[in-house]
């Protein structure tokens, strides 16, 4: 579609390459021009803030008009028409030639097909407004660098609707945006949802349940529905007539709210009386917030027309019943929360530290959450590393009222109680944790309870303490629940956590909007609308996540090894394509070079005896499931402090379980077949790495696939989730030098073939992947942790090995002894810490002694 | 001896086997001779049926959207 662009100025006979360049040429110096235009256009719109304004996007593509105009616009030349039917039908449905371009379409930056399907030059000048205005309304489907596609659903225009936009202002300011002026489909679809959706409003006031809008003429309509009728609530001094009445307040501004660690203190990062959340400051957008002088999200929409709420009361018990009836009536609930005029629930004191600062975007999520002083359900969608978790925890400091955090596995509930005590000022008595092994309470009115999806919901088979715990969190009510990675929550006990627990407001936080049954519509209705998606490479072009090179290294089968790979028909295959020794090889070379440049590198392989054979062979530590808790923490130690060992090899283990520490290149051997999410969990292993230096990449993705085997499939199948955030997979089929590395393993002909015969003589069960790990009773049936994605693995018995051998033989009576080769690295790194130099030694014992001194001084 | 027509055929090692494999099917032998890592003779009638299910036997490996 690109292509169109110079084509009308072509001249029918042949384009030469000369008359391509001036084109090129002329858009060159319209970027320049407009570049500079833009930087004044947003001085001159920063105080206004808050109102809609188009006036910036008009003025500049007027002024692009002009320029476009002076030329002349051909009308559209004859060869076009020839083209058109050449290579319609390699697009058959897909071709939209017959979609006029606007005359001045060089400055616009979009197309809209009237399937919804939006096109978006990511190279125009004004893309970055078009972005934050696509996020807002449609869904990204692909962001690679030039071209973004978005999709326009029916949950993409009520998350928009729910952000404070409004039906006309999106026509309105898509037709400027596109190049062919916008299809009726089109605004036929965004007018039909925009209606209907996010005009009413769940509110949980006073402690009872609201249905609130706007616009009295959905309520009446809702309230013709026999089962909303039977949940209102008719206060006693109700008359027959006054049941077409609501009770009408002023509609809620934001007003004075600040989101902790936002603006204020990065205004004036050296005054601590700012940085506390609640000083009230106004929140006008005076830092020039693009996306809010385009369309302006804020409060617009409320200040404008002034307008009075409406509302009825609804029974508390049928709340559900209204939610789904609302669904089905095409007016799905948004649920939102006053939190600030909350007098019931008692107020949680936490804070941000004030050396709490956050980043722009997360700021950016929150003030979608937060857009009219009132807290709205939703989810926010962030790269893994890209610190989800503080924009969990500054939501919470905002609310301020008691929280709940449900996560997937116990292992997460300490790391997210361990951060909220790093991010905020949260007591120890404040923050309490419910897992299988500790169950506790948090003193006190209010306070932030942490614990798993499957401890909540869980209906049967609780413990005495359990139920004591559950009857403690039942019975209160909560200002905030917080669900981390919601995409992998079933739906079933998502409702269930839903309908037990009372929460005002529900935050969804995840990485990868992902799920391998693509269930992710339940969500929607049940949590609420997304409310931001970040852009990944954005945000590794700004650096707050690591800039990533990914490669998917392919590695020939030997022959020896292909030909047992096609003769097999069992599980071993995988065992076979794992144990490749040119993949053996390619690691060994990717370790070596890595470890070289001074990176640390982390080995992956799903399949467990696939990890033990090279860590083995290649001398590095590994970790699995087996591996005791003690031995991790000291391979961990290492791996993090000494500069000795610079590689690990981890099985699944590494994917949920372990707090991995930071690692700069990644390195995978065997995978989970085509799981998206686990490959985008992966990578996100090695995006905390921050900017080492200014230039180029500074983390590395490796994938090692056996070629012409079906590890090509699931590794093509696997890239696809980071190949729509714009991760580009560089093919390697030849490591230079890997021939001439010294001691290369599996050379000769020789190994390699003893290599296939041990291979072959592995049981069928090697062949599993992840079976080293088990779901433990808290964590979540349904995260990787688990061999099928499925229930946890019941733990059973190491099957038993018979051997025949004579007893004499066995008990070394014919002088046989047995030598251990092959060791496993785990056992050469130092058991105690490493010992201290001398010079250090010496120092410690003065300092110890100076204190002693001074403690005897003192007393 | 009777003379059979036949067709070099050049490919790599993985190829090769996935030849060697089709071969060993039951009452669908069509190589002559193996001659080295990277040769094989194919009785030339056998030919066109070879690479359409060599084809089929590669594509397996190849994951595409629609799938």
């Amino acid at each position: 579609m690109a292509s169109k662009r110079t084509v009308p100025e072509g001249s029918p006979g042949t384009p030469s390459s000369k008359r391509l360049r001036s084109v090129a040429d002329e858009d060159y110096v319209d970027v320049d021009d407009t570049e500079e235009d833009r930087i004044a256009t947003d001085a001159a719109l920063v105080p206004r803030g808050a109102t809609i304004n188009l006036s910036a996007l008009t003025r500049r593509l007027n002024e692009e008009r002009r320029q476009a105009g002076s030329d002349g616009q051909p009308s559209l030349p004859p060869h076009r028409h020839l083209q058109d039917s050449l290579v319609s039908h390699i697009f058959m449905d897909q071709d939209f030639s017959w979609l006029h371009l606007k005359p001045d379409h060089a400055s616009r930056p979009l197309w809209i097909s009237p399937e919804g399907h939006i096109i978006l030059e990511a190279f125009s000048p004004i893309a970055e407004q078009a972005q934050d205005f696509l996020v807002a309304i449609s869904e990204p489907v692909s962001r690679p660098s030039f071209i973004h596609e978005y999709k326009l659903t029916p949950y993409s225009l009520y998350a928009a609707v729910s952000v404070g936009l409004q039906t006309e202002d999106i026509i309105d300011v898509l037709n400027r945006l596109s190049k062919v002026p916008v299809p009726e489909a089109i605004t036929n679809l965004i007018r039909e949802r925009t209606l209907s959706y996010g005009k009413v409003k769940l509110v949980l006031k006073h402690n009872k349940y609201y249905v609130e809008s706007s616009h009295p003429e959905t309520l009446q309509l809702l309230l013709k529905d026999k089962a909303i009728r039977d949940a209102r609530v008719v206060s006693q001094a109700s008359d027959a007539n006054k049941m077409t009445t609501f009770t009408t307040t002023k509609a809620p501004v934001k007003g004075s709210l600040v989101i902790p660690g936002t603006k204020d203190v990065e205004r004036k990062p050296d005054d601590p009386s700012k940085a506390t959340p609640g000083a009230s400051a106004g929140t006008s957008g005076s830092d020039g917030d693009l996306f809010t002088s385009v369309v302006g999200v804020e409060s617009d929409e409320i200040d404008e027309d002034d307008e009075n709420v409406h509302a009825f009361e609804i029974d508390d018990a049928k709340i559900d019943d209204v939610k789904k009836r609302c669904n089905e009536l095409e007016c799905p609930v948004l649920e939102e929360y006053d939190f600030r005029n909350d007098t019931v629930n008692a107020n949680l004191d936490i804070d941000l530290k004030p050396a709490t600062v956050i980043r722009p975007y997360q700021e950016t999520s929150l003030s979608k959450m937060f857009g009219n002083g009132r807290a709205r359900s939703g989810i926010i969608v962030l790269p893994c590393g890209a610190g989800k978790t503080l924009v969990g925890i500054t939501a919470a400091c905002t609310i301020k009222k008691s929280c709940l955090v449900l996560c997937t596995s116990s292992v997460s509930v300490m790391q997210w109680r361990q951060q909220f005590m790093q991010w905020s000022n949260v007591t120890d008595r404040q923050i309490a944790v419910f897992t299988a092994d500790q169950k506790e309470k948090f003193a006190g009115e209010s306070g932030v309870v942490v614990s798993t999806y499957s401890m909540v919901a869980n209906t049967h088979n609780r413990s005495y303490e359990s139920k004591k715990m559950m009857e403690f969190l039942t019975s209160r009510e909560w200002g905030f629940i917080l669900l981390d990675e919601v995409h992998v929550v079933p739906a079933n006990m998502f409702r269930r956590v839903v309908t037990t627990i009372k929460a005002h407001s529900k935050l969804g936080l995840t990485a990868t909007l992902v799920r391998e049954d693509d269930r992710i519509a339940d969500l929607n209705y049940m949590i609420g609308p997304k409310l931001y998606e970040a852009n990944w490479m954005d945000l590794a072009a700004k650096g707050h996540i690591a800039n990533v090179q990914c490669a998917e290294v392919w590695c020939p089968m030997t022959p020896e090894f292909y030909r047992e790979y096609l003769r097999e028909q069992s599980r071993k295959r995988v065992l076979l394509y794992c144990m490749n020794p040119r993949k053996f090889q390619a690691c060994q070379f990717l370790i070596k070079y890595h470890e070289d440049r001074g990176d640390k590198v982390i080995v992956f392989s799903d399949n467990v005896y696939a990890l033990e054979a090279y860590a083995k062979k290649l001398r590095k530590p590994y970790i699995h499931g087996q591996t005791g808790q003690v031995e991790r923490m000291r391979i961990l130690q290492h791996f993090q402090h000494s500069p000795e060992v610079n590689t690990i090899f981890l099985s699944k283990v590494g994917d949920t379980s372990i707090d991995l520490p930071e690692a700069t290149c990644l390195i995978q051997i065997s995978s989970h077949f085509g799981s998206r999410r686990q490959e985008a969990q992966r990578l996100g292993r090695i995006l905390r790495a921050k900017r080492r230096n200014d230039e180029g990449f500074n983390a590395f993705f490796y994938s090692l696939v056996s070629k012409d085997t079906q590890e090509m499939y699931y590794s093509t199948k696997r890239q696809q989730f980071l190949i729509d955030q714009g991760y580009a997979f560089k093919v390697i089929t030849q490591l230079d030098g890997m021939e001439n590395m010294k001691d290369l393993v599996y050379k000769t002909r020789e190994e390699q073939i003893e290599l296939v015969t041990t291979v072959l003589m592995q049981a069928e069960s090697a062949a599993d992947l992840g079976t080293d790990i088990r779901g433990g009773e808290g964590d979540l049936a349904g995260t990787i942790t688990s061999k099928d994605f499925g229930a946890p693995v019941q733990s059973k018995a190491p099957d038993a090995h018979r051997t025949m051998g004579s007893l004499t033989a066995l008990s070394g009576g014919q002088h046989m002894s047995y030598v251990e080769q092959n060791k496993s690295a785990n056992k050469k790194l130092a058991k105690e810490a490493v010992a201290r130099h001398k010079l250090f030694a010496k120092r410690d014992r003065e300092v110890a002694a100076a204190k002693k001194e001074a403690r005897r001084g003192g007393a | 001896m009777r003379a059979v027509r036949g067709v070099l055929i050049t490919c790599d090692s993985a190829v090769k086997q996935i030849l060697l494999t089709l071969d060993e099917r039951p009452g669908q032998s069509f190589i002559i001779e193996d001659l080295d890592e990277f040769h094989v003779l194919v009785r030339a009638d056998e030919e066109q049926r070879v690479r359409r299910e060599l084809e089929a036997e590669l594509e397996k490996n190849t994951y595409s959207m629609e799938a």
